[in-house]
């Protein structure tokens, strides 16, 4: 049976890595771990890096990589008796697999890795998906000090630099130069990418871990089925093909709705928390190159017939979504994706990785899973596709935490290019690829495969920031309700659009607009100016 | 001994217990008096002080800086006019006047068939008490499962009417109350079942058997004997409940999370929300005294009634 | 009462229905914790009302032995959730019953304490999640956070009303003569407590503490806000178990969900004999 073979597969997995990490470990005390480990397989001029299997050497590092340099600085801290001995890390549930299980056969885990190159013990605190940043808020307000690091959304960044609890880490980043906007390995956008992911005010407060890109995708199956094209094509004129507008998309999507027969048109999520994430896509496209949520004084853009029509559009396309769409969640959402219930959907970029996956007995839709660049709209003689930044963990150093250097060399080591594609390949986790070195990684290809890896490059190239600045979770909160609202009919478009920006005004005025008309210059600098063609 | 012995030995030692009565009174409540001022004392001033700040943990500044961010009375004005804390008030009451009287006549039912004795009495008694057991969390989950438009809510009404139903409970803003308060009346129904079922079977079978002998027909016997006897268990029962109820959030906040929308928000929903995403901590203070005040008046008049029904009962 | 045939088969009817109808959600639980995830039929179309493969595989899967290595990983397995909850549940009910139980005799007998009926009922009612910030603040700075004593403490007082009112209703309707009877021929007020009064009281206190430790097993908010990850308890637990392979993993939460019924069940059965006599309040004095 399967089962078996998963299982003997897992425990030789597991036993393969504490041979392993045995031999790194039980090497001579005098001999430092570094050298200790190229006695046991690292390529010619390397220093550090995960070992044992092939393709080890693409997440090696020589001297003077920014890897290199935080293991250095953790043992010189170490020698100077200024580390501690673990380090608490606070961190999604869901996403700890791709820190402690080995990936991939033959290599060790990160924490392992970590642990053996360091000495220093990481301790690593699950947290309920989408209890992060409540965990962050108490352990700041009650000074628990429960942990060194944090991992909270992005979104929340500039919240969580304005109550002083995480740490300004500009001296360290000066330090130890973790390189994050390099041309050929760094982030997407490079300074630009850095300072929106990992900066509040310029200053850099967190460690970006993840891309939360919103992507679509689709089933190729349904897509390729003759009899499916051959129906389409004569009842709406073109071919059926992954939709480039919101027309397209709403007409193929009713097209496949068929409930009585367990498929729905498409599941991109309409519940509170996370449903607002498709609004925005509809709306930001509104106009060309962006449609903003606020103008450059910081008045709201959304009470606005762009506003009003992306709501209408948003609400309408609720028929062809499950009925149950108003309560479901991603669990819900993947958990139907995988049972062959819908056509479309979108989701994170990790969505491939889990579904369309051999090693996952619970999908019915492996090899069946395609992805597509968002809708758009024809405006000015061109295509504007808009998606998503959202949620995205970052780490971010606790104020309580005795030791924030070595804290942070940590965070600088797990999110540079090298670590981070080998930790992102890993399909135990959350965490997916957003730096440039993840996108050309032949194992993080694999995992995610090439078909959507590519389509993921360029969605990101199209990827509006969602509110990151302080009050952002206000915001969305009056955005997210009066949506629902609109959706279970309690409210018109319009109506919801009027009350968003009445609360809009009156979290602005709490929060002071000086700081945010800065902030949301800020903002709109990361936003995207790419067009596509017609056709 | 004689009962003059007795007296005079009763009332030598009559000063001397008292006083030591009133000792052992003081240390037998003592602990209980120590925990609820444990409990009480800081967390009030506390939130008496916050409350008058608009201190939020995203200021930067502890609690006891809050003074910074005085605003006097600015939340309790902001109270009035927050008709979704209003709103969530009256569902809370609209759910507990659905679901006390609709537990309280279930398990009154229940507890009239079960009293005396039929075959299968004990396994079935034992098989109504099961909801009890069931963590109300867990519960939640599965409510969720069950409730779904493929779910098999819908399925057994499927089975019954002969075509598909797939209505979507949860989706509905007045059917996701409704779910939410089926769930509630499923896990407490058997536990008024259990007490009401204890009052009935203490009602002393002669007096009901002279009634009967009487010609006094079923009725009769149940509002002139029974409920009478039951009046104190009964008011205990719904004490019981309304309190609980007033507080419910498990079962809901995992079926719902108190949505779509507000539609299911009750006033624990209401403030952990406000809590744990707005933030704005000195507003949750001035909200937990308005209720606290609140509570207070109607507790102590529902005591004051209670005692006084109770001396009337003797 | 009537004994009838009609009314037979009505009763039969009735509790028959009822039965099925709260028998529906049990059983539900209980057939998805044995179901395999292809099964589960969350959010799809296809429903499975009993196991077609039955399989231990969820049990596995909370004690830390998966059937498939990529579901979730598992930083701690359910035992620890499943010990904390029976720490912080057993030793929150012993301090309700202790305090709440003789401050109920104290004021029943010698009259002390007469502001406690109302406090403690203020303390019931009273939403906790809205004084739970300044109790989590306190109980940060007693260094309580994380603990299962520092649970248990919070429960023993949330809990404490429970056991004063029900133990004060059955002590107020206890016949004091023999207690007197006893007093005079010597005992000490203490001893007659523990000797004659707590004894007479098994049966009240036995179903007391079944109530005191149902809602303290139950709870999920009070822990979710006082626990961070060594002693999380059940409820709080579960949240943690969805996965990005399934979503939600309904088979664990269930079969979870099971074991959690475990203690209430076993306390139920074991003060059977005591319950109906227990839950009459005191109240029916003959």
């Amino acid at each position: 049976m399967s089962m078996t073979t998963a299982i003997s597969r897992r425990r030789f997995l597991s036993t393969a890595a504490n041979a392993g990490l045995v031999t790194a470990v039980s090497a001579p005390f005098y001999i430092r771990p570094g050298r200790a480990r190229a006695a046991a397989g690292l390529a010619d001029g390397m220093v550090g890096g995960p070992t044992g299997f092939d393709g080890a050497e693409r997440y090696q590092y020589g001297p003077d990589t920014p890897e290199a340099r935080a293991i250095e600085a953790v043992n010189a801290l170490k020698g100077a008796g200024k580390a501690p001995d673990r380090i608490v890390l606070g961190l999604s549930d869901g996403s700890i697999g791709q820190l402690t299980q080995p990936f991939p056969a033959g290599a060790p885990s990160i924490k392992e890795l970590w642990e053996a190159e360091t000495g220093i013990t990481l301790d690593i605190v699950g947290v309920p998906n989408g209890q992060e940043f409540t965990k962050v808020m108490q352990d700041v307000s009650t000074k628990g000090g429960a942990f060194d690091i944090y991992a909270v959304e992005w979104n929340r960044l500039g919240d969580l630099a304005e109550t002083g609890g995480i740490v300004n880490l500009d001296d360290y980043v000066a330090a130890h130069r973790p390189e994050w906007d390099n041309a050929e390995r760094g982030y997407v956008g490079g300074a630009q990418g850095v300072s929106l992911l990992n900066n509040y005010r310029g200053s850099t407060y967190g460690v970006s871990l993840d891309g939360d890109f919103q992507i679509w995708n689709h089933r190729t199956d349904l897509f390729s089925d003759p009899a499916e094209q051959k129906a389409f094509a004569d009842k709406h004129g073109y071919e059926l093909a992954p939709p480039r507008t919101w027309k397209q998309h709403d007409e193929i999507a009713a097209f496949f709705h068929r409930p009585d027969k367990g498929l729905f048109g498409s599941t991109d999520l309409r519940n509170q928390g996370w449903g607002y994430t498709n609004w925005y896509q509809r709306f930001v496209s509104m106009a060309s190159p962006n449609q903003f949520l606020f103008a450059d004084d910081g008045s709201a853009l959304i009470n606005s017939e762009a506003g009003i029509s992306a709501t209408q559009e948003y609400v309408d396309s609720l028929a062809h979504h499950s009925p149950d769409a108003i309560s479901w969640g991603w669990p819900e959402q993947y958990g139907n994706f995988a049972s062959g219930g819908a056509a479309m959907t979108c989701a994170f970029s990790n969505l491939p990785k889990f579904l369309d996956n051999a090693g996952n007995e619970g999908s019915k839709v492996t090899g069946l899973v395609g992805s597509h660049l968002p809708p758009g709209r024809e405006i000015d003689g061109s295509l504007i596709r808009r998606t998503v930044l959202w949620l995205n963990l970052s780490a971010s150093v606790s104020s309580q935490s005795k030791h924030p250097e070595a804290s942070y060399l940590l965070l600088q080591w797990l999110g540079s290019s090298r670590i981070y594609s080998w930790m992102t390949a890993n399909p135990g986790g959350y965490f997916d690829p957003f730096q440039l070195s993840n996108f050309a990684d032949p194992l993080v290809r694999q995992t995610y495969h090439d078909y959507h890896m590519d389509v993921v490059r360029e969605s990101v190239a199209r990827t509006v920031p969602t509110i990151n600045y302080p009050g952002a979770t206000a915001f969305h909160n009056a955005l997210d309700e009066n949506l629902v609202a609109a959706l279970t009919g309690s409210k018109t478009a319009a109506e919801a659009m009027a009350d968003t920006e009445k609360q809009w005004a009156r979290v602005a005025r709490r929060i002071g607009e000086d700081k945010l008309v800065e902030a949301i210059k800020a903002n709109k600098a990361a936003w995207p100016t790419i067009t596509d063609p017609i056709g | 001994m004689t009962v003059a012995a007795l007296d005079t030995r009763t009332e030598a030692m009559e000063h001397e217990d008292a006083r030591d009565s009133r000792k052992l009174g003081f240390w037998l409540t003592l602990p209980a008096q120590l925990l609820v001022l444990f409990i009480a004392v800081f967390p009030i001033l506390m939130q008496v002080y916050i409350s008058l700040t608009d201190w939020s943990p995203l200021d930067g500044i502890d609690w006891w800086q809050a003074h910074q961010l005085w605003n006097t009375f600015a939340n309790y004005t902001d109270l009035l006019e927050d008709n979704r804390f209003w709103s969530a008030l009256g569902r809370t009451a609209l759910v507990m006047a659905i679901c006390v009287p609709c537990e309280f006549l279930l398990g009154l039912g229940l507890a009239i068939l079960f009293v005396d004795n039929f075959p299968g009495r004990r396994f079935l008694y034992s098989v109504l008490l099961v909801p009890m057991m069931v963590v109300p969390a867990v519960a939640g989950y599965m409510f969720f499962m069950l409730f779904q438009s493929g779910g098999p809510v819908n399925d057994i009404l499927s089975f019954f009417t002969g075509s598909p139903v797939r209505i979507a409970w949860l989706s509905d803003p007045d059917l996701a109350l409704f779910a939410v308060i089926v769930s509630d009346i499923w896990q407490w129904t058997p536990l008024m079942f259990l007490i009401l079922l204890a009052g009935l079977v203490g009602v002393p079978e002669d007096q009901l058997r002279a009634a009967t002998l009487l010609g006094a027909s079923w009725t009769t016997r149940f509002i002139t004997i029974v409920l009478p006897r039951m009046k104190t268990i009964i008011i205990i029962a719904l004490a019981i409940r309304v309190i609980e109820n007033f507080k419910v959030f498990d079962n809901f906040y995992i079926m719902t999370g108190g949505g779509p929308g507000v539609a299911t928000e009750t006033i624990s929903i209401y403030i952990y929300k406000v809590t744990q995403q707005e933030l704005i901590w000195g507003y949750v203070a001035a909200v937990a005294l308005v209720i606290l005040i609140t509570l207070s008046v109607v507790s102590a008049y529902a005591i004051k009634r209670m005692s006084r029904s109770r001396e009337l009962s003797r | 009462m009537n004994r009838s045939l009609p009314f037979e088969i009505f009763r039969y009817a009735a509790i028959l229905s009822l039965v099925a109808l709260s028998l529906v959600p049990t059983l539900w639980m209980a057939s998805m914790a044995f179901k395999p995830i292809a099964e589960w039929s969350a959010t799809g179309a296809d429903l499975t009302w009993w196991p077609k493969s039955p399989t231990l595989d969820n049990f596995r899967f909370l004690f830390g032995e998966s059937s498939s290595e990529l579901i979730v990983a598992l930083d701690r397995t359910a035992g620890q959730p499943i010990l904390s909850s029976l720490l912080s549940a057993v030793f929150g009910t012993l301090i309700a019953m202790i305090s709440g139980t003789s401050a109920a005799y104290g004021l029943s007998r010698f009259g002390s304490g007469g502001n406690l009926p109302l406090a403690l009922i203020q303390l019931r009612i009273f939403p906790p999640m809205a004084v739970m910030i300044p109790v989590m603040i306190m109980w940060a700075f007693l260094g309580l956070i994380d603990t299962w004593y520092g649970l248990a403490l919070v429960y023993g007082i949330v809990t404490m009303p429970f056991a004063f009112w029900l133990m004060k209703t059955f002590f107020d309707d206890m016949p004091r003569e023999i207690e007197d009877a006893a007093l005079v021929e010597g005992c000490s007020r203490l001893r007659v407590f523990w000797k004659i009064t707590l004894p007479m009281m098994r049966p009240a206190l036995a179903s007391s503490a079944l109530f005191v430790f149902i809602l303290n097993w139950s709870d999920y908010l009070i822990a979710l806000l006082l626990t961070t990850r060594d002693w999380v308890t059940i409820p709080v637990y579960m949240a943690s178990l969805s996965s990005s392979m399934t979503g939600q993993l309904y088979g664990a939460k269930a079969a979870l969900g099971l074991i959690a019924a475990i203690p209430p069940v076993i306390l139920g059965i074991a003060i059977q004999k005591h319950l109906v006599r227990g839950l009459t309040f005191g109240a029916l004095k003959q």
